[in-house]
């Protein structure tokens, strides 16, 4: 189904989610357009991955990016919701664009530590110019859902629409540029860049590229991130952010998108078992604090260690073996 | 003029804290090919027993190399736990580059937490063991402290043992081979397993000092969640990366260089602003001199 007719696989997903929307509660609505951020900010690192080989520590600050572009477009000009959210993935891209310059020469280790360098130094922007509104950030409302969808319609479950609306397309348009010449292109230069640059491809073009799409993603997954908490201010991007996002590529495998709910899913799950954990076993607050680090980081370290190229790729891979015996 | 003075001194104050984290960072940079984004949490941990160990005997002067010794432990220990079983099980595909620094993020929040288990979330104090009232010049106090003057004897004590280590020894010439060449050291009788678990433990105690002498030197507590610790990681990564990645020299030079830009920044334009110059300063590098200030073309091997 998803191999021959994708577009009506992700309709009927779609429909299914739609469904599904109308019969939990309003948390779980909420925690459903958490996982469609997170889904589209974990797609954004594995497209950038997905070139380099590397993980962006810093994808934080690319949210931020766009997160404070459609803020700030909604305050000054009162741009309507749409528009917005485009302002936020051109401003965010323009970044990408300017960091992948200088990315696309820097290779192993050097790009994540810059990436980190970003992320700690761009909230402190916000501090230094009166725009950005400082510590309390901006307010960042959408406003209420039309009222042609009725009174009983929640603001929640229209930010779940709008995330997990957005959260498709992405996905979609993703999956196809990875099927095209720039996603074969991408491939090339990540295999083996070398070997690419000799078959014709502009391995430098082909980074910065990568880069300022995934960043221009990024910014989309900011603004919607700025929509949900209504607001954007530089504690809402900390450097945990960009670490839980590297963490949910790595958790969902960088070399495909297929897992990308993997990531998106523990990430918002994980809290919520240390909740209920706590709560079952009334344990103190130490725990409860410590315990979502503990686990994440474990999981992390396991991965690497046991499956470095995913749960799904691992899955294939043992198939295809399996296929040719 | 006593402005000036003044940045001179923090810049070089704070430049001689990086320049320990620095060094830490080449260290395992040249001995396994990781950039150990955990160094920061090695150095928090490190600081937390440091505290430990000020609360038993009471006195500064014995925690800190008991704290250097049992940082040296630490890392040596994940050296041989985690990091030989990532190149053992290490893979040639493409995600072969992002294991290491994902292994090493993933070890990072493992520490925090455990800190977090331990000690709890709260801060935890540390005495200076000297006054941090800086001294008088005439009718001026000026930026130096005989707190600042200890972390800089301490820290220029540390790099002149180091370069010893390094230049005058047997072991030095055996880390230095190792880093060159694996292979080649290995043919000619070192054993390089060895080498690199030794490598990594000069690193873990260079870590636990500076993350000790920092929190002395500042605000004199931590957390698990310490901002000066993500800076310390940064800094440390910015002035190694500047300073070639491959050199200890070039990695003090790194670190006093951008304390002296930083200082500059704080004290004449504006003290938000550190993080961003930083990160300017590093794209700057990377852009024009990737090998960094000391380093040759070949040198930059990644």
């Amino acid at each position: 189904m998803l191999k021959k007719h994708p577009l009506t696989a992700f309709i009927l997903f779609g429909l299914l989610l739609f469904l599904l929307s109308n019969r939990v509660d309003e948390l779980r609505v909420f925690q459903g357009a958490t996982v469609a951020i997170y889904v589209i900010a974990i797609a954004s690192i594995i497209l950038l991955t997905g070139y380099s080989g590397q993980v962006s520590l810093g994808h934080g600050a690319l949210l931020a990016i766009g997160g404070y572009a459609a803020a700030l477009s909604r305050n000054h000009w009162g741009a309507p919701v749409w528009l917005a959210f485009c302002i936020a993935v051109l401003a965010a891209a323009m970044g990408g664009y300017l960091l992948g310059l200088a990315a696309a020469r820097l290779s192993g280790p050097y790009l994540a530590g810059t990436t980190l360098a970003l992320a700690i130094g761009l909230p402190s922007i916000a501090n230094q110019f009166s725009i950005f509104g400082g510590e309390q950030g901006l307010l960042f409302d959408i406003g209420a859902p039309p009222a042609s969808l009725g009174a009983d319609f929640t603001q929640y479950k229209w930010y779940f629409w709008i995330a997990a609306l957005a959260a498709l397309i992405i996905i979609y348009w993703l999956r196809n540029v990875m099927n095209s010449r720039y996603g074969r292109n991408w491939k090339a230069v990540r295999g083996n860049d070398v070997a690419a640059e000799l078959a014709g491809i502009n391995v430098g073009r082909n980074k910065v590229l990568a880069f300022t799409i995934s960043a221009g993603i990024a910014g989309l997954a900011g603004a919607l991130l700025a929509m949900t908490i209504s607001t954007v201010s530089p504690g809402a991007f900390p450097l945990a952010l960009s670490f839980s996002l590297a963490t949910g590529a790595v958790l969902s495998g960088v070399t495909t998108l297929g897992g990308v709910m993997i990531g998106a899913v523990t990430l918002v799950a994980i809290p919520e078992i240390v909740d209920s954990v706590v709560s079952r076993y009334e344990t103190s607050e130490t725990v409860a604090n410590n315990l979502p680090g503990l686990l994440v980081s474990t999981l992390l370290i396991l991965t690497v260690l046991f499956v470095p190229n995913g749960p799904v790729e691992q899955m294939r891979a043992r198939h295809e073996r399996r296929a040719k015996r | 003029m006593t402005q000036f003075i003044n940045m001179l001194l923090i810049g070089i104050g704070a430049g001689s804290i990086y320049a320990l984290m620095a060094i830490a960072m080449v260290l395992v940079w040249r001995s396994t090919r990781v950039i150990n984004f955990a160094q920061a949490g090695m150095a928090l941990l490190s600081t937390y027993i440091g505290f430990e160990l000020v609360q038993k005997t009471g006195n500064f002067w014995i925690a800190l190399p008991l704290a250097m010794v049992l940082g040296a432990l630490f890392s040596a220990l994940v050296e041989i736990l985690l990091i030989r079983t990532l190149i053992r099980h290490s893979t040639s595909g493409p995600v072969a580059g992002i294991v290491p620094i994902i292994a090493t993020l993933g070890l990072l929040g493992f520490i925090r937490a455990m800190i977090g288990f331990i000690w709890g979330n709260q801060d935890v104090q540390i005495q200076p063991p000297l006054s941090k009232i800086g001294f008088k010049v005439g009718q001026e106090t000026i930026a130096l402290s005989p707190m600042n003057l200890l972390v800089l004897i301490t820290v220029l004590a540390m790099v002149l043992i180091l370069g010893f280590i390094f230049q005058k020894t047997n072991l030095g010439l055996s880390l230095r081979a190792s880093a060159y060449s694996p292979e080649i050291a290995q043919l000619a009788g070192v054993r390089v397993g060895a080498i690199r678990t030794i490598g990594w433990s000069i690193a873990g105690a260079a870590g636990a000092a500076a993350g000790l002498l920092q929190t002395v030197n500042g605000t004199g507590t931590v957390s698990p969640d310490s901002l000066e610790f993500s800076l310390l990681l940064t800094f440390g990564f910015i002035a190694a990366v500047i300073g070639g990645l491959e050199s200890l020299p070039g990695a003090v030079l790194g670190a006093v260089v951008l304390g002296l830009v930083l200082a500059f920044v704080q004290i004449y334009i504006s003290g938000t602003l550190v993080f961003i110059v930083a990160f300017a300063l590093l794209l700057l590098v990377l852009l024009i001199r990737p090998q960094g200030f000391i380093g040759t073309k070949a040198g930059r091997r990644a």
